[in-house]
């Protein structure tokens, strides 16, 4: 048995799949028959070619006219001009003479001063690789059409592969690397898909093909698992599904405490996929939907009619519920190739979100374009991360009104009385909170940053992960000025971080006066059940035995007991 | 040979739709067909060497036609120019 760190619960039983992202080592060997070469470099170009017309048969849409024009360079003679000169006269072989000839082509792409054309590169970088696997005679693992019952296994899985995977064929996910915060994790906890991470060596141990089982909340994998192992893992897997069955009651359920405090239960969202768990999870409206993941799940800028088709995508499936979209929340550890960031010594104290779209308001225009377009299409609230001061609020809201008047000119629809709202996840924020919520319609607590920034602990580093804590009263202090802060302009303050479903907090946010709890679509009714059997009176008292005491751990225990006596 | 210069006015530039659009138009005529701009002559019926001389929005581009039905070609790429590629 094997322990990785488990991110997504659950238990899958399944077939290992291995995503080999291992480049296949050529070697610049030449070859005495020319012509033969040749004539197999074309058919494997052509196999690559066919493949390709197959994809672009089943697509519609603007999916289709890219593979389109994705097939035509790949039939391009200028593409492989060189890759066959190097076959014909210099003698090379073909997987050598295709990494090469492609190369040249990706340089001259590389080199151009258009962001959109040096992203080009990669597209034909990848046509590079497709042509010397064939060459190869290596296959591709096709994501999209895995077999049922898929475990896949890979040392990481990116997010242009994550976005391909059919996911009802996918039992489980199991990577070398990988954090609690990958891209491949918040899917699949999403998605209630088994996920390991940070399984060191397991591809050493696992072929294609090999039984595999997997416990998604402990991290144990099972190589071959004997019939006692399954029947265990079997029996969690049953109990799991019965807890869930139980809280199925509470789908269309009001959330309500016992005393008639109404709140409400919203859900984090990354992409517009996620619309149809977050419905299933009876959700009261979307509380924080990660626009960035449009930004990294793409090679280029997404452009403001892609933006505008993803928001209004989800706006229409959400129908009347409130959708609280996030502007770009870019930097600290999300990276984006193609802005060009520098590397910074303290990237969590740096060039992040509000930042950059304070300082190139080009970037932030086209994402407002495309947010006020969609809000034509239901009730779309903006968010912006990373705010510290009133200052950036003034200047974000008037960009904000420019877009407008740019819309109005251009006679598009959009709603004009489009609620702007900040995150409250830098300490100056909570501490200011009551002179910024005059200045936006409402709060959104991070807690996850906003824990980092107050005990100065990075999210990520374990040696000191004890420090981080939301029990620690300094975080407890600045989300009760958060939430006063709103109160008193009348605004609303919610928390999409992860405290807000966490039954030990959510008493204390009651007694706070939270009025939304967004959260992790499949943690959403548990979280409803947890606050339907409280009462805001007795939430208040806990909380104000809370707000005396001194440290973490006093919290924690008295919150936990208190969780403990209610279940 | 025939030769008129057209200012490109696709918000993107010519890059891989519009190009592939271009090129595809381009291969149905059998005479020689160039693009000149930047500094740069392309031949118009490969994509990859249109969306390599990189012309943005604005660019004046030269098309040059010579040989077989250059006339019939040198309209159908002036309307294709005027329709912004149907963008």
């Amino acid at each position: 048995m094997f322990i990785g760190k488990g991110v997504s619960k659950g238990i899958g039983i399944g077939y290992a799949k291995i995503l080999k992202n291992d480049e296949i080592k050529l070697t610049n060997f030449k070859v005495d028959d020319k012509e033969n070469e040749l004539k197999y470099f074309r058919k494997c170009l052509n196999d690559v070619v066919k493949d390709t017309q197959n994809v672009v048969e089943k697509l519609s849409g603007t999916e289709a006219d890219i593979m389109n024009a994705y097939l035509m360079i790949l039939q391009d003679p200028t593409l492989t001009t060189e890759t066959e000169r190097l076959i014909q006269e210099e003698g090379y072989n073909a997987g050598y003479a295709t990494k090469i000839g492609f190369e040249t082509v990706e340089e001259v792409f590389k080199n151009m001063d258009d962001e959109y054309m040096s992203a080009r590169a990669s597209d034909i970088e990848d046509m590079k690789k497709r042509v010397i696997n064939k060459i190869a005679n290596k296959s591709e693992l096709d994501l999209s059409n895995l077999p049922e019952n898929t475990i896949l296994i890979g040392t990481d899985i990116s997010t242009s592969d994550t976005a391909k995977l059919n996911l009802n064929s996918i039992a489980g996910i199991i990577i070398e690397n990988g954090s609690e915060n990958s891209h491949v994790s918040i899917m699949a906890r999403t998605h209630e898909i088994p996920a390991i991470v940070g399984a060191k060596n397991i591809l050493k141990e696992i072929k294609d093909d090999m039984y595999i089982a997997l416990n998604g909340e402990t991290g144990e994998i099972y190589v071959n698992p004997s019939n006692e192992q399954i029947k265990n893992l079997t029996n969690i897997k049953k109990e799991l599904e019965t807890e869930k069955e139980e809280l199925v009651k509470y789908k269309d359920k009001e959330t309500i405490t016992k005393d008639g405090y109404k709140t409400e239960v919203f859900a984090n969202i990354g992409t517009p996929k996620d619309m149809d768990k977050v419905l299933e999870n009876g959700a009261e409206g979307i509380g924080l939907f990660r626009s960035e993941f449009l930004y990294m799940d793409s090679d280029s800028m997404p452009t403001e009619e892609e933006q505008f088709n993803a928001y209004k995508e989800v706006l229409e499936k959400a129908g009347d519920r409130q959708v609280i979209i996030r502007t770009l929340d870019i930097g600290g550890d999300k990276d984006l190739k193609y802005l060009n960031l520098e590397k910074e010594d303290n990237p969590f104290l740096g060039y992040r979100a509000i930042r950059i779209c304070l300082r190139e308001p080009e970037i932030f225009k086209i994402q407002l374009r495309a947010l006020l377009r969609a809000s034509a299409y239901g009730k779309l609230s903006i968010m912006l991360p990373m705010i510290s001061s009133i200052t950036e609020i003034r200047d974000a809201k008037k960009i904000i009104e420019e877009v407008k008047q740019e819309l109005k000119d251009r006679k598009e629809k959009f709603d004009e009385n489009i609620k702007v709202g900040i995150m409250i996840e830098i300490p100056a924020a909570a501490i200011m909170a009551e002179d910024l919520a005059k200045e936006c319609d409402f709060f959104s607590i991070g807690t996850n940053d906003l824990i980092q920034y107050t005990v100065a602990v990075e999210r990520g580093n374990e040696k000191i992960s004890d420090l981080y804590t939301k029990f620690h009263p300094a975080v407890i202090r600045l989300i009760k000025m958060a939430i006063d802060g709103a109160h008193k302009s009348n605004k609303f303050c919610g928390m999409c971080g992860e405290a807000a479903a966490d039954e030990r907090f959510i008493p204390l946010l009651i007694g706070l006066g939270l009025d939304e709890f967004s959260m992790n679509p499949t943690k959403m009714l548990n979280a409803r059940k947890m606050i339907r059997n409280l009462n805001r009176e007795d939430c208040k008292k806990i909380t104000e035995e809370i707000m005396q005491m001194e440290t973490a751990q006093e919290i924690k225990q008295r919150l936990t007991d208190y969780k403990n006596s209610i279940n | 040979m025939l030769s008129k210069t057209i200012t490109l006015e696709n918000e993107t530039g010519l890059h891989a739709r519009p190009a592939t659009e271009l090129a595809k138009i381009a291969m149905k005529y059998p005479c020689d067909i160039k693009l000149i701009a930047n500094g740069k002559t392309v031949n118009a019926k490969s994509p990859l060497m249109i969306m390599s001389a990189g012309i943005k929005q604005k660019t004046d581009v030269e098309i040059q036609c010579d040989g077989e039905k250059e006339e019939e070609a040198m309209k159908e790429i002036e309307e294709a120019f005027k329709n912004n590629f149907g963008e």
